[in-house]
């Protein structure tokens, strides 16, 4: 009986050593999740298959692609910052989820009372080879590495009078680059530690004299025509 | 039991639990030998090796001689390198490729070279998610190789200089190692050694005519900005001039096709009708040298692909945006796409194509045919 009970707890003592290794796996950390949905106005994006109203003119547009870097994400807080390392996202809206997540790991979230984030690719990181979080000088949103990065890419077509314009807006430049910041509210951070965000691209056309797109139906790389639609970078982004 | 017994009993169990804790930390051990002096350029960027297939030594001189053997088809005549010469970095200069039935293909054969970038999806239609699963896609076509993966395997593991090189790569033959030593050889066909690669390492210039060739590759037009531009890299990236690795970013519609008979393409992956007419944007590394030209093989040379992209697109409901507004002239294309390039920008651009043909990779003996020589390739 007693030799049973050494067996036992010999085999016992085996599984909880095992056990502790296997629990020795990387386990999920603190997380924060940034959740960014794409809006026309008030219309959630869907690419390809919804027609949007013109903003300034007549006719109707689809998009079939919506891309945009978020970068240095930072946390502020009263007793010190939290820096993302390599904080280049390139957020898009064609996987199998209509929306783009962020997740920050390891961090208190309860800790922040802001957040700041960059819109586009700072001019250190642009026009630079720089491999880091999502800049790659070989991907779609590259131009070619003595002129930098598209910040945001917008392409689709306007149909009007009968006829289907193309619409590409690649807007970069070190100029377009903007931060923006918003409060972090307690419930959000204790609860389901989730901040939602919208991305609304009508703001890229202006509000008070909103832009007609048969008119402004491309913009690369005329320096007018990209701080036009840049201006709007500065509230493409809302809390939801 | 005595204590001594009871001890032990106790110390092998719990030896046999750390044994079994050390599963989680410690990968497969196989005697075999990882390739440290493998060039990369920085400029192609971040790749990634799967990780239940190491690039060994071992495995790709397996995967080098499967490439060359016509033992991996029904009939015994058609190896992989039978449409993939090295000569003509890995294409078979044909307009459809050629397998064991005869029949034309209804592509043609994609060169293979810096294959661990640019779009993970492979063939023109991006339905193989990997080089492994690829490997195995011509072995059993019909009209390719036309082989049974059973019958290849018995074959193979009659052979004793193949048992040995399975065993040492992979323990043992078997229809998975067959695709992962076929993916790991091709895993080194890296091309880097272009005057265009020269170029970039600050170590030759560009003549006149390539380096304003090179510049109009590397723009899209914008008359708005007085930029003119060829529009290549909306398509193919600066470096490795492949399509781009994200998503289905490497995939596009560009304007073989009118809607009338517009071909599935990548709709036949992934079912989606805006999909449909998109083809993976090849590599333009050596492209000199791997015509015909595009999924189908209509162009016999560089200047009809000219051509196309300066007034020869047909419009349909896929075409790319990008493709329908470049223009070097201002507002000319309700009507007629076109580029409005001249014939010195035209003649510009395919001197600059031609700067991406590297010798090195079309006579490097690591790549080439091992039943061919018994001289040691090593370096």
């Amino acid at each position: 009986m007693k030799n049973k009970v050494i067996l036992f707890s010999s085999i016992i003592s085996a599984l909880v050593i095992t056990a502790i290794f296997a629990l020795m796996q990387p386990s999920q950390p603190n997380q924060l999740t940034l959740r960014f949905s794409p809006f026309v106005g008030k219309e959630p994006l869907v690419l390809h298959h919804k027609n949007y109203p013109n903003p300034g003119g007549e006719g109707i547009f689809t998009v079939r692609d919506l891309q945009l870097f978020i970068s240095n994400i930072r946390l502020i807080g009263r007793d010190g910052n939290y820096n993302e390392a390599e904080s280049y996202h390139l957020a898009r809206f064609d996987g199998d989820e209509s929306f783009y997540d962020i997740v920050l790991t390891n961090i208190n979230a309860q800790d922040y009372q802001q957040i700041e984030l960059g819109i586009g690719v700072d001019p250190s990181a642009n026009g630079t080879i720089t491999i880091a979080g999502d800049l790659d000088p070989n991907s779609r949103m590259a131009w070619s590495w003595d002129v930098g990065y598209k910040f945001l890419l917008l392409e689709g077509a306007l149909l009007y009078q009968e006829q289907q314009l193309p619409l590409v807006y690649h807007i970069g430049f070190n100029e377009s680059y903007t931060t923006v910041t918003f409060p972090i509210s307690e419930t959000i951070t204790s609860n389901n530690r989730l901040i939602k965000f919208n991305v609304d691209v009508l703001q890229l056309f202006g509000k008070a004299e909103p832009i007609d797109l048969s008119v402004i139906s491309t913009v690369k790389f005329d320096p007018d025509h990209v701080a036009l639609i840049a201006k709007g970078f500065n509230k493409l982004i809302t809390l939801d | 039991m005595t204590m001594s017994k009871k001890i032990s009993v106790t110390a092998i169990l719990i030896a046999v639990s750390v044994i079994a804790a050390l599963y989680f930390f410690v990968p497969n051990k196989r005697s075999t030998t990882h390739l440290m002096n493998m060039n990369v350029p920085f400029v192609f960027g971040r790749f990634q090796i799967p990780q239940d297939n190491p690039l060994t030594k071992e495995s790709v001189e397996l995967g080098r001689r499967l490439f060359y053997d016509p033992r991996l088809s029904s009939n015994n005549k058609v190896s992989c390198a039978t449409c993939h010469k090295q000569r003509l970095a890995f294409t078979d200069g044909l307009v459809h490729s050629v397998g064991v039935s005869g029949k034309p293909l209804a592509f043609n054969t994609m060169s293979l070279s810096n294959l661990m970038w640019g779009p993970q999806h492979f063939f023109w239609n991006g339905r193989s998610p990997s080089l492994e699963n690829q490997a195995l896609q011509p072995i059993q076509h019909i009209d390719e190789m036309d082989q049974d993966l059973t019958l290849l395997v018995d074959e193979l593991a009659k052979d004793a200089s193949y048992r040995k090189l399975f065993d040492l790569a992979y323990g043992g033959v078997t229809t998975s190692a067959i695709a992962k030593a076929l993916a790991n050889f091709q895993r080194t066909l890296i091309s880097a050694n272009s005057r265009y690669d020269q170029y970039l390492r600050g170590e030759i210039k560009l003549t006149t005519e390539e380096e304003l060739g090179r510049k109009l590759f590397m723009a899209h037009p914008d008359t708005k900005a007085s930029l003119r531009g060829g529009n290549c890299i909306d398509c193919h990236s600066q470096f490795l001039t492949s399509g781009f690795s994200t998503l289905y970013d490497g995939f596009s519609n560009n304007g073989l096709n009118s809607d009338d008979n517009l071909p599935a393409g990548l709709l036949e992956v992934t079912g989606k009708e805006e999909h449909r007419g998109l083809f993976k944007t090849p590599t333009l590394r050596n492209i000199a040298v791997t015509g015909p030209y595009m999924h189908d093989g209509r162009f016999e040379n560089l200047q009809q692909v000219l051509n196309h992209y300066n007034g020869g697109i047909k419009r349909s409901r896929t075409l790319s945006p990008l493709i329908v507004e470049a223009d070097n002239i201002p507002k000319t294309q309700k009507n007629h796409i076109s580029l409005n390039l001249s014939e010195d920008e035209k003649k510009a651009i395919i001197a600059f194509l031609h700067t991406l043909t590297d010798e090195d990779f079309l006579t490097n003996r690591r790549f080439s045919n091992p039943f061919n020589s018994e001289v040691n390739d090593e370096e």
